[in-house]
């Protein structure tokens, strides 16, 4: 059970960029991805801003170099992803060592249902969606993308999805049950999903405002990240090159509203503390948290509570990134440890865009500005509709 | 290697099952080409107020959870995780419509919250103020095998007990597209389920939970000893060897199998390798069918461990889920052979405690 666990591998794809280096650009740019919508298909395009991926169903097809129609846009951009982590990696999947995939979403193949399910019942054309719509379909897709994967499955827990696919991996890794995992998640932006959380009053018009005072919702994205985790042994077998280790984590539940986060983020507060206590680390060891920052009043208030609670007034740096690439739901815990492990390798903060006021209550100052600091320990948040609360911990190598 | 004991079972099905004393007699047919789960009356397990709300999926996933802690008479539990392929599927779908409907106008948020596919496990959560370790899986025919693979290992590092379950629905919609792209078939009563010739499944939907305790108490009613999924093997030789290798880590044979449960969907085309096996499961163990009278769906395995379970506590394989005239002469071990589309295998051993 004392097997190191490592990211080996890198691969995102998101509104801030079609690959990681492009990503990293971005972020040291303090260029956001969230604009005016192109691709989705929806009577508000014209009042709200997303985060979407700069590229045409049928240019993600190009890239990933398989026309097969039943592939939707959620499977393309998860591929993407899953095989720039395995080629950053260097991991070959015909070595004989056991591999997994473990990936995570919440609406799936959606954005390809909701485009053709009237018409399901009058023509005959798209009945594959049938077999596309579940999220198992990327998942698999993924797998035999990648090749020779002797484990599957694939996680639901709303914005948390990812974060939850990261512990499994390190867990089955831990337990060995598999050497080494390609892990993370993926949602494409659809109609449907914008329309919940519209209907929910949780977007925002603007450019989201994670942590100030006069926030007023989120920016829908969408993205897929991946990471390769692999066991020490398996990587040491392979002399292999880790990029950050990963060194706690925790999954509670604030078990208080279905979709609102605990006016005191109870749930947080213990998915934090837990995850610090596995890694044996104390808070003052934390160099930067981060956040899940959302940019709703609910979450970010309940978010800097909890940080308060285990920080006290020594609060670390912090900053949430989804202002730069918008809330990618499922994705967006792995795409922010794919960012965590970015800014441990360059020793470098990336922005909280769009602050100026600090939330009265808290008093809380994200960082604002790209900031170059040797960072060591870096704690990731994440949670979602159902209470699902989720932490982890990055080390630098 | 880690071991759970069952100590509580749930189970809603196209059968009887919620009637704790019905053991596979007056078995219900299809209907035709699918099954309708038997729904029991929910206000004895949910609280009104919050029974109003809820989506079919989330009733029975909240009733058989519920059902099954009553049984395991426990207060609290270390870990919620539930299993689903499609989830709220009406839910989704209900949202869905009213979108494509009103041109994305005039839309309430409770269909989309009760979409999410953790649904069923926080509303467990929120009831039971669990506030520990909360999971859900949603990959196909690995969904509830996922949720086992999970407890297992949360026995290894500390946790005590557990509730897992799988958790189906389908919807009329649902049904309408499925037998359109001819996913669907009425069995023909002269030809059983392990021997079908023809394509088609009868579509079904339940749920299953189980409450798990790490060590064995006076409830215990049988014990699960291992879990494996197998992502695609290309032959049946494959899948013979995975399984003599797992039943090996639990220094088993074959022949120590006092039966074995083969998922049988009735689709030629997804059974053919669990067909090519039979006669060797049969030779040295008594096999045995569910999806006769369960119905296909992503999570019927878990109707399979209900089963299992209570084959173990009777001691009985009753005919409904005989394949052969052969009749064990005490059931003291019971594998799980599932298959999901001929792409998603999974055994799990159960045993006597």
């Amino acid at each position: 059970m004392s097997q190191k666990v490592y990211i080996t591998g890198l691969g995102m794809i998101s509104a801030i960029g079609n690959n990681v280096p492009e990503s990293f650009l971005s972020l040291t740019q303090s260029k956001t991805g969230i604009g005016k919508i192109h691709h989705l298909t929806t009577r508000y395009k014209d009042e709200f801003l997303a985060g979407e991926i700069k590229l045409s169903n049928s240019e993600l097809a190009d890239l990933v170099k398989d026309n097969n129609p039943a592939l939707n846009r959620n499977s393309y951009i998860a591929m993407l992803a899953a095989k720039e982590a395995v080629i950053n990696s260097g991991i070959d999947t015909t070595d004989g060592l056991r591999t997994g995939v473990i990936s995570s979403t919440t609406v799936a193949g959606m954005s390809k249902t909701e485009l053709y399910y009237k018409e399901l019942f009058e023509k005959d054309d798209h009945l594959d969606v049938l077999d596309t719509h579940d999220c198992g379909d990327s998942t698999e897709r993924i797998a035999d993308y990648l090749g020779n994967v002797d484990y599957v499955t694939t996680i639901s827990t709303a914005c948390s999805s990812a974060a939850n696919a990261i512990m499994l991996g390190c867990r089955m890794i831990k337990h060995g049950q598999l050497d080494r995992v390609v892990v993370g998640g993926v949602d494409a932006l659809s109609k449907f999903t914008f329309n919940g959380f519209n209907t929910l009053m949780i977007l925002d018009r603007e450019w989201c405002k994670p942590f100030d005072e006069n926030r007023k919702g989120l920016n829908l994205g969408e993205g897929a990240a991946f990471v390769v985790i692999e066991g020490e042994n398996a990587l040491n077998l392979r002399k292999g090159k880790a990029l950050a280790e990963i060194i706690g984590y925790a999954n509670t539940n604030d078990a208080y509203h279905q979709t609102a986060s605990s006016p005191e983020g109870y749930g947080a507060t213990m998915a934090i503390q837990q995850a610090l206590e596995m890694s044996g680390l104390k808070p003052t060891d934390v160099d930067y948290i981060n956040m899940h920052g959302t940019g709703t009043p609910n979450n970010d208030l309940s978010e800097s509570k909890a940080t308060i609670a285990v920080f006290g007034n020594q609060v670390p740096k912090f900053s949430s990134t989804k202002a730069f690439t918008g809330h990618t739901l499922a994705a967006a815990a792995s795409i922010e440890a794919v960012i965590s492990v970015l800014s441990l390798q360059n020793s470098m903060i990336f922005p909280n865009l769009n602050f100026t006021t600090p939330i009265i209550e808290t008093g809380l100052i994200p960082e604002t500005k790209l900031v170059n600091i040797p960072l060591n320990t870096i704690l990731s948040n994440s949670f979602g509709f159902g209470g699902n609360c989720s932490s982890l911990l990055f080390k630098k190598v | 290697m880690v071991k759970a004991y069952i100590n509580g079972t749930g189970c809603i099905s196209p059968q009887n099952s919620i009637d704790s004393e019905w053991f596979f007699d007056d078995v219900n047919p299809a209907k035709g080409d699918y099954f309708d789960a038997i729904e029991p009356s929910y206000k004895e397990f949910i609280a009104p107020n919050l029974l109003r709300r809820m989506g079919r999926a989330i009733k029975m996933g909240v009733a058989a959870g519920n059902i099954a802690i009553q049984q395991a008479d426990v207060k609290k539990v270390d870990a919620i995780i539930t299993g689903t392929g499609l989830g709220c599927f009406e839910d989704s779908e209900r949202f869905l419509l009213a979108i494509l409907n009103n041109d994305e106008q005039f839309l309430t948020p409770t269909s989309f919250i009760q979409s999410t596919h953790n649904t069923v496990g926080s509303q467990i959560a929120l009831i039971m103020k669990c506030h520990d370790y909360n999971f859900t899986y949603v990959h196909r025919g690995f969904s509830f095998e996922s949720t086992l693979q999970d407890a297992l290992m949360l026995f290894a590092e500390g946790k005590e007990t557990i509730l897992i379950g799988g958790i189906e629905e389908h919807t009329p919609n649902f049904i309408i597209l499925n037998r359109k792209a001819h996913k669907f078939q009425v069995q023909n009563p002269d030809n059983p389920i392990w021997k079908s010739t023809t394509p088609g499944i009868q579509l079904s939907e339940g749920t299953a939970f189980f409450v798990l305790n790490k060590t064995k108490t006076e409830k215990s009613i049988a014990r699960v000893d291992g879990i494996q999924t197998l992502y695609k093997p290309k032959t049946s030789d494959d899948i013979w060897n995975k399984l003599q290798a797992f039943l090996k880590l639990h220094d088993l044979t074959l022949s120590d199998i006092d039966v074995t449960l083969m998922g049988f969907s009735g689709d030629v085309n997804f059974d053919s390798k669990l067909q090519e096996l039979l006669p060797a499961i049969e030779k040295e163990s008594v096999a045995a069918c569910y999806k006769n009278i369960c119905g296909e769906y992503h999570t019927a395995s878990a109707f399979a461990m209900w089963t299992g379970t209570k084959l173990i506590e009777k001691q009985s394989l009753p005919k409904a889920l005989a394949i052969s005239d052969k009749s064990p002469s005490r059931i003291k071990h019971v594998l799980i052979m599932n298959q999901y589309l001929g792409i998603n295998y999974s055994f799990m051993l159960l045993s006597q405690c």
